[in-house]
């Protein structure tokens, strides 16, 4: 079992190195995809400086707490899309067919299939730790907000790798695999004291944008023992649950022949 | 201009095709606004009051409409497809073809953009009656006119795409110069009206593209006058006609340095 966890994260980090090496071949386009993504997120903060401007505090947040928030929503974006871009792909790979080449490696078939990298992820991955020193960076703050991106990321994975599975019964459903992972992106970038209650059980349930921003957010300003079973809690039953379903929409799976190249 | 309009039918209806897909992809339209309203909701204590000259009600309303013609192009796409036929070569064979790639390009998206606006527009104007109620001040002919003006604004803005994806020819990869360009949009002129920037700037920006693209008629569809309209229709018609000139002249640039390859 040990051998086999080993073996896979041997696999996952030798795939995404040389992915990485891959889109470093051309290094002028790589770097401006980075410095551009940073860039095209600080252009966000002008929305808060004018809405700022306006009042000083939306319902709890201060201009900081929203740094912080942009932060962790960068920071969790950049670290799913950097590593595994595959998960927002696999809807497709599921009704074209794509999933042959996976099922006939010796490896396991949902790691392999939801591996790649986007060159912009790391922009947003950096963006959140230049936000980060702007809202005053302590060594103690520095790891429990890796921590927190690492777990957030592969939180935001299993739902879209849950959305993309519902193509193993539904056919084709990237529009909608879209339009939920968006729904993720865009309610974190805003306060969640904003909403009502019902859209925040749509937070800790079928958009569990909760557990990838605001209970993290809310750890990282003021620590509590509850908040942090309530994302690990949380976290594991996300995790179990995307393994479930893409295992479970695996045994339907049919191949379509397709005969393509991977080089 | 028959083949153009050719063009424009085969695409309409190819369009078509794809109904549920943009249904389900137009989901984010309804999530921006719902956001917006809850935000708004607490910036205006009291709905009654007026913020930069606008009631909560028409800033809603402003919302609704940008957002509606935001949501009818893909800008992304418009540049992703020109770099793409820069980059494979495709455009060698778009060069003998017995048309203008420009007037092509224009052509094609106003079809899909047709197709879009028939469906959202109606949509949004039910949806605002539902989340807000009328629109302020309320005039047929007045909204007739900022509809107008916002497809000849809409041009405005496929032809900067255009000229952003025909960038390409000079740099490895223009989309990171869409997303800063898309980011300044939304945020100036989309989500907030000029007089919520700051005033320093205002005036540089009553005279820029965004005043004919998105503001001017927004600003039109919440508080109809004529003297307005006439300034908004002069800056479209400047507009259109150097960002026409504009986009000719960086292809023409452009297909001077083509190099393709075989095929």
């Amino acid at each position: 079992m040990l051998t086999e966890v080993k073996n896979l994260i041997k696999i996952t980090f030798l795939s995404t190195k040389y992915a990485i090496m891959r889109e470093m071949e051309n290094k002028v386009a790589f770097i401006m995809n980075v410095l551009f993504m940073i860039l095209n997120n600080a252009s966000f903060i002008l929305v808060w400086v004018v809405m700022y401007s306006i009042k000083d505090n939306i319902n709890g947040y201060t201009i900081n707490t929203i740094l912080l928030l942009w932060g962790i929503a960068s920071g969790t974006y950049g670290v799913s899309r950097a590593f595994f871009r595959g998960a927002y792909e696999l809807s497709n790979k599921i009704t074209d067919g794509k999933l042959d080449a996976f099922l006939v490696m010796p490896k396991n078939v949902l790691i392999q299939s939801i591996l790649g990298v986007t060159p912009s992820a790391f922009g947003d991955l950096l963006y959140a730790y230049i936000l980060l020193f702007i809202s005053g960076i302590t060594p103690y703050k520095f790891i429990v907000f890796t921590l927190l991106l690492i777990l957030g990321g592969i939180v935001d994975v299993c739902s879209a790798i849950i959305y993309n599975s519902l193509a193993f019964w539904l056919g084709r459903v990237d529009s909608l695999a879209d339009s939920l992972t968006g729904f993720v992106t865009m309610f974190g970038t805003y306060p969640d004291t904003i909403f009502n209650r019902f859209v925040h059980i749509l937070f800790y349930t079928f958009i569990p944008v909760a557990f990838i921003v605001f209970v993290p957010l809310r750890i990282l300003i003021n620590f509590n023992i509850t908040d942090l079973l309530i994302l690990l809690g949380g976290s594991s039953i996300i995790i179990i649950l995307a393994c479930i379903i893409f295992y479970a929409g695996l045994r339907r799976y049919s191949s379509s022949n397709l005969m393509v190249a991977r080089i | 201009m028959k083949k153009y309009l050719f063009i424009f039918k085969t695409e309409f209806i190819n369009s078509l095709q794809y109904v549920k897909s943009f249904i389900v992809g137009s989901l984010s339209l309804i999530l921006i606004i719902y956001i917006y309203l809850n935000l708004w909701n607490f910036l205006y204590s009291d709905p009654e009051s007026l913020i930069n000259g606008y009631s909560y009600t028409q800033m809603i309303w402003y919302i609704l409409f940008t957002e509606t013609l935001w949501s009818c192009i893909k800008g992304r796409k418009i540049v992703r497809d020109i770099s793409t036929d820069v980059k494979n070569g495709n455009i060698a064979y778009q060069m003998n073809k017995p048309y203008n790639y420009i007037n092509y390009i224009l052509s094609k998206t106003f079809a899909d953009f047709t197709f879009k606006l028939l469906i959202l527009l109606p949509a949004a104007i039910v949806l605002g009656h539902i989340l807000i109620g009328n629109i302020p001040n309320f005039n047929l002919l007045g909204c007739l006119l900022a509809i107008i003006t916002g497809i000849l604004g809409t041009m405005v803005n496929v032809l900067i795409c255009i000229s952003i994806g025909l960038l390409s020819f000079f740099m490895e990869d223009a989309a990171p110069i869409y997303w800063i360009y898309s980011k300044v949009i939304l945020v100036i002129g989309t989500l907030f009206p000029i007089e919520f920037m700051p005033e320093i700037i205002q005036p540089v920006l009553k005279y820029s593209p965004i005043f004919a693209m998105n503001y001017g008629p927004a600003k039109l569809f919440v508080d109809f006058n004529y003297d307005f309209l006439i300034k908004v229709l002069i800056s479209q018609v400047i507009y259109l006609i150097v960002f026409y000139i504009i986009t000719n002249l960086v292809y023409k640039k452009g297909v001077k340095n083509i190099n393709v390859n075989g095929g």
